[in-house]
């Protein structure tokens, strides 16, 4: 499904300069749920920026379903992660202007997938959250605005989901179920997950962990 | 914790660490912008009061130049022999010296070249002026001799040696005059000025009964007579309304008016860049307050009230003030310094090289204290905000603000647009413009919101592109900058389609066309008027509208005898009620059987076909029945020509002034006033094929005392004056604007980096660049183009309205001055978006990230 080889990365230039990524290489099966577990500043966060898409290496290909990502250009990237990446973050980052409906249907209208409002209300009823589809994230709880990331990362179908520390931000009751509805669903829709966390326990739940220290994986 | 002094009070050095220096050096940007938003808002009103200051300086110090004596008594009418007696007898002991003095209007004629045109002849004695000094282009002035201003000797060529007929004289010209300082404004005369020895003048045949101009006696007063005094006893002596006091400060002012009347519009407009420059300061301090606002929780955590803290904040804006009032005048100094001799030369008053800063030293703290008032809101705000909690969360805010926070800011607009309008009507009237602009754009905000809703509900995003339908709901849910960027916009707008669309109207109206006469008579005897209008016809260009003229005073209304009021012709206020002039009695009459073209009546009905032998119906001109407190019914009594005449008022009516005919404030039915002394105005119409030229020459050559005013010129100088003046307040109008779009700037910066994490997670979702400047775009720019759209139409409206009420134009647009300008600003905010938006669209997905 995603095969990394050689990554690395590096922030500044001169005697500032600062690898953060020092050759990188893996692969991840289809349907496989891996934590991406460090400590802070040990280059996990740059490290899902670039398999996400977000960024780009300074040596090395990433490749998913034998497509290098790596070799795209600006634009091509961006068609790419939008139909087969879905991405939740740690602070939910949810459009303010849009309601909870719209902000699921987003990257589906985006993409002009047909049934894109069926399938988002499908999906707001399966985290929970249709009677709230009119309200906008000023008005969501925590809990409630990450699962809307949830439903809106799921929407396009993508093969490859990412989700940065996507309880960090919430308490411990509100981060468990939402980390139970993430894995469930990641479950039924057979998504490839990548998680990335700093808590063990969390970790402990996927079929399988990188470990990453001072920008090598150990 | 922080110390305490020995006084109880926190370190001071603390606040001014804190809040000044850290501040500053922290935050260049935010002050940067501050300092720029705060410069252009304010420069503008301290321009034009340092220009005007020097205007009213430099009348004031020329006062006694101006008036050319210490004191005047004068008339619009040749004053009685036993009056001028008694007032010879009055002055004699008060005074060292005096001298009669005589302007009219009258034609002189050059006949070397054959023209003839309308000239100011002052009849002068051996003692005038007392101050000033008249100065020649070569050789003494001569009190006995005639002279010409240089102004004539221009416009006909002519030099000393010339010989002119005025009325039944013939001169030589013996000197040019180069400078007259008692001619102020030379800028706005009527005509040329001629100077006759007065008893010439009176020989001259033109001085007839009821010739009308100012009859004065001037007086140069002992040392030892007290001023207020002697005001009482003049007032007291001579009861007679007709009779005006002139010292030298109401002569300044008097000529300073009309400069008043232009630098209030122009202040009136750079107003509105003051406020929307205030507007662009609120947010931008909201903004940076927010953002310090985990700052000042720690600080009040440690001991800092929030009374200090509001303190520390004033002081920062203090000094920030202080600062802009510096680079003000760095950069108004020298402009003015470059700018005056154009300034001079175009307003006809000499004005110095350099600009004194006590003429703005009362309008600072004024601009100071307005200032202040748009931070009271955040000051609010910062006393309503929890600042321990603000520690714990993630999102800093500060207090809700209410509607009661903004009054203090509401009141200060009001009161300062009195302040500079310097009239409490105007003032107002502008301030409730403002209020209706603001009410009506923001109605059509939130009914744009509400139509938005609607056709959003229950769709997709697809409208008819993602795009746009994000855009859409951005708009839909915009918070209320959004809504100042598209009222800073919309009132900027206004503003510059109110200017260009009023001068289109008044100059439309201005303009010479068939309907307008040629040239202007008046001074037809009575004897002389069939001859006249014979005359005419057998050159084949008959006159029109020609009209009697019977010159009275009001001596009663309703029974109650009309009595002088006491008052000071002053600059400080320019309404109406205080004006003396119109208190003045004497009053011109006309009778006809129906009312002219331009008349319209508004109360009452039209003259009955036969009515009361004893009481004449009479037909009032609205506004001038306002001024004289005249109702409909009201019973008037005249005195004409010493013969008690008694009316009433049968209708009110208005009148379009711009036709040029022969208009009258009051017409009398005829069969009243047909035996009274009268002479004639009359008009030649600009459908003749001859020469208007050598039509007026004939005439004068017949009849010397009948005078012409070319229509023509007289509108030209009229558009000339109205284009300077509308050009100097588009100008401010534009400025206005350009800090409109300023603040519009930072506005849009601000929002667009407020949706900085939105733009970034779009772009992850899968919006390119490109995709993301066009939401850009559409969601702003549509919100522009409709601000610009509605600014500029409510702008025509308020014109049309402005123009119906008080010139009675009827409504109309010019297309041109609607679209060039909407597309100009259009395209200037578009590109404004641009630049603001440009790094923010380049925002990279990855800052979403965690340890960002």
């Amino acid at each position: 499904m995603m095969r990394v080889q050689g990554i690395r990365k590096s922030f500044g230039e001169g005697k500032g300069k600062l690898e953060v990524l020092k050759g990188i290489d893996f692969e991840i099966a289809s349907g496989e749920t891996v934590a991406l577990v460090g400590k802070s500043g040990s280059g996990k966060s740059t490290l899902l920026s670039l398999l996400a898409g977000l960024e780009s290496p300074d040596e090395g290909v990433i490749s998913i379903d034998e497509r290098k990502i790596t070799s795209l250009s600006e634009r091509e990237l961006t068609e790419f992660r939008a139909a087969n990446i879905g991405i939740v973050f740690q602070q939910f980052h949810l459009i303010s202007t849009l309601t909870a409906l719209e902000n699921v249907l987003l990257p589906m209208e985006l993409l002009k997938k047909k049934n894109a409002m069926e399938e988002a209300q499908r999906l707001l009823q399966a985290v929970g959250l249709f009677e709230r589809k009119e309200h906008l994230p000023s008005e969501l709880s925590g809990g409630e605005s990450q699962r809307v990331a949830i439903a809106r990362a799921l929407g396009p179908k993508p093969k490859l989901l990412f989700a940065d520390e996507p309880s960090g931000n919430l308490d411990e009751e509100t981060g468990e179920k939402v980390m139970d509805l993430l894995f469930d669903l990641v479950k039924e829709t057979k998504t490839t997950l990548v998680l990335v966390t700093h808590d063990p326990d969390l970790a402990s739940r996927c079929s399988r962990t990188i470990h990453l220290e001072h920008g090598s994986l150990v | 914790m922080l110390k305490n002094d020995s006084s109880g009070a926190r370190e001071p050095c603390l606040i001014l660490r804190f809040f000044l220096l850290k501040e500053f050096k922290r935050y260049p940007f935010f002050f940067f912008l501050l300092v720029l938003t705060l410069t252009l808002g304010t420069g503008g009103i301290l321009g034009i009061h340092l220009v005007s200051g020097e205007v009213r300086e430099r009348l004031s110090q020329n006062a006694h130049e101006l008036l050319s004596s210490d004191v005047a008594l004068s008339s619009r009418r040749e004053i009685p022999q036993e009056v001028t007696q008694d007032i010879r007898e009055f002055f004699q002991p008060k005074s060292k010296a005096s001298y009669e003095l005589m302007d009219i209007y009258s034609m002189a004629q050059h006949p070397a070249s054959g023209q003839s045109r309308l000239v100011e002849i002052r009849g002068i004695e051996e003692n005038y002026p007392f101050y000033g000094t008249i100065k020649t282009q070569e050789g003494e002035f001569n009190h006995n001799e005639l002279s010409i201003s240089k102004d004539l000797a221009l416009l006909w060529g002519i030099s000393t040696g010339d010989e002119l007929i005025i009325g039944n004289l013939k001169r030589r010209v013996a000197t040019v005059i180069s400078e007259d300082p008692s001619q102020g404004f030379r800028g706005f005369s009527l005509a040329p000025r001629i100077y006759l020895p007065l008893k010439d003048l009176k020989e001259s045949g033109l001085i007839t009964l009821g010739t009308t101009g100012n009859f004065a006696f001037h007086f140069r007063l002992d040392d030892s007579v007290n001023k207020e005094e002697l005001e009482q006893e003049i007032y007291r002596k001579f009861p007679d309304p007709s009779l005006k006091l002139s010292f030298p400060q109401d002569t300044s002012e008097q000529s300073a008016r009309m400069i008043s009347i232009i630098t209030s519009f122009m202040s009136l407009s750079s107003l509105i860049g003051l406020i929307l420059s205030l507007i662009g300061v609120f947010y931008l301090y909201q903004s940076h307050l927010q953002s310090r606002l985990k700052d000042l929780s720690l600080l009040h955590l440690f001991g800092l009230s929030k009374f200090e803290i509001v303190r520390g904040v004033l002081l920062q804006f203090t000094l920030v003030f202080i600062l802009v009032i510096g680079i003000d005048l760095l950069i108004l100094l020298p402009l003015y310094e470059s700018f005056a001799p154009f300034i001079s030369s175009r307003i006809g008053i000499d004005l110095p090289g350099s600009a004194d800063l006590s003429n703005v030293a009362g309008t600072i703290p004024i601009l100071y204290l307005l200032a202040l008032t748009i931070l009271v809101p955040l000051f609010f705000g910062l006393g309503r905000a929890s600042l321990g909690r603000q520690l714990k969360s993630q999102k800093t805010s500060l207090g809700r603000f209410r509607f009661f926070d903004f009054i203090p800011f509401t009141l200060g607009i009001a009161l300062i647009s009195i302040y500079l309008a310097q009239n409490t009507w105007t003032g107002s009237l502008f301030f409730f413009s403002l209020v209706m602009v603001f009410l009506f754009s923001t109605l059509f905000v939130l009914g744009l919101q509400w139509w938005l809703r609607r056709l959003t509900k229950g769709r997709g995003l697809l409208f008819p592109s993602v795009e746009s339908g994000v855009a859409l709901r951005g708009i839909m849910r915009s918070g209320h900058k959004l809504t100042m960027s598209f009222l800073s916009l919309s009132l900027g707008a206004t503003l510059i389609s109110f200017v260009l669309q009023l001068d289109h109207k008044i100059q439309g109206e201005l303009a010479l066309s068939a309907t307008k006469p040629s040239l202007f008579l008046f001074d037809i005897q009575e004897d002389q008027a069939l001859e006249l209008v014979d005359f005419a016809d057998k050159k084949g260009t008959p006159l029109e509208a020609l009209t009697p003229m019977i010159r009275a005073r009001l001596e009663k209304l309703n029974g109650k005898k009309f009595e002088k009021k006491k008052s000071s012709f002053s600059m400080r206020s320019r309404d109406d009620s205080d004006d003396p002039r119109l208190k003045d009695n004497a009053v011109n009459l006309t009778y006809r059987e129906r009312l002219s073209d331009a008349e319209k009546i508004i109360e009452g009905k039209p003259f009955p076909d036969s009515s009361d032998p004893d009481i004449a119906p009479v037909s009032v001109e609205k506004r001038w029945a306002q001024r004289m407190g005249i109702s409909l019914g009201d019973k008037l009594t005249f005195d004409v020509q010493g013969v008690e005449f008694e009316g009433h008022v049968q209708n009110i009516k208005e009148i379009r002034w711009t036709s040029f005919y022969p208009n009258f404030f009051l017409t009398v039915a005829p069969g009243y006033l047909e035996g009274a002394p009268k002479n004639f105005l009359a008009v030649l119409p600009n459908t003749f094929a001859g020469s208007k030229t050598e039509f007026q020459r004939e005439v004068v050559s017949r009849f010397p005392n009948i005078s012409f005013i070319d229509v023509e010129e007289l509108i030209k100088k009229l558009s000339g004056i109205f284009e300077q003046s509308r050009q100097a307040i588009e100008l401010i109008s534009w400025l206005s604007l350009f800090v409109g779009v300023v603040i519009l700037y930072g506005l849009i910066h601000d929002q667009v980096y407020r949706r900085h994490y939105d733009l970034a997670l779009l772009k992850s979702l899968g919006f390119t660049q490109g995709r993301l400047l066009l939401y850009l775009f559409i969601e702003f720019g549509s919100l522009f183009f409709v601000s610009v759209l509605l600014g500029f139409s409510l702008g025509w409206l308020m014109a049309n309205v402005l123009g119906l009420e008080i010139f009675k134009l009827s409504f109309d647009i010019d297309a041109s001055r609607m679209l060039i300008p909407m597309v100009l600003l259009s395209i200037l905010c578009l590109l404004t978006l641009t630049l603001s938006s440009w790094r923010a669209v380049r925002a990279k997905p990855r800052e979403l990230l965690s340890d960002y």
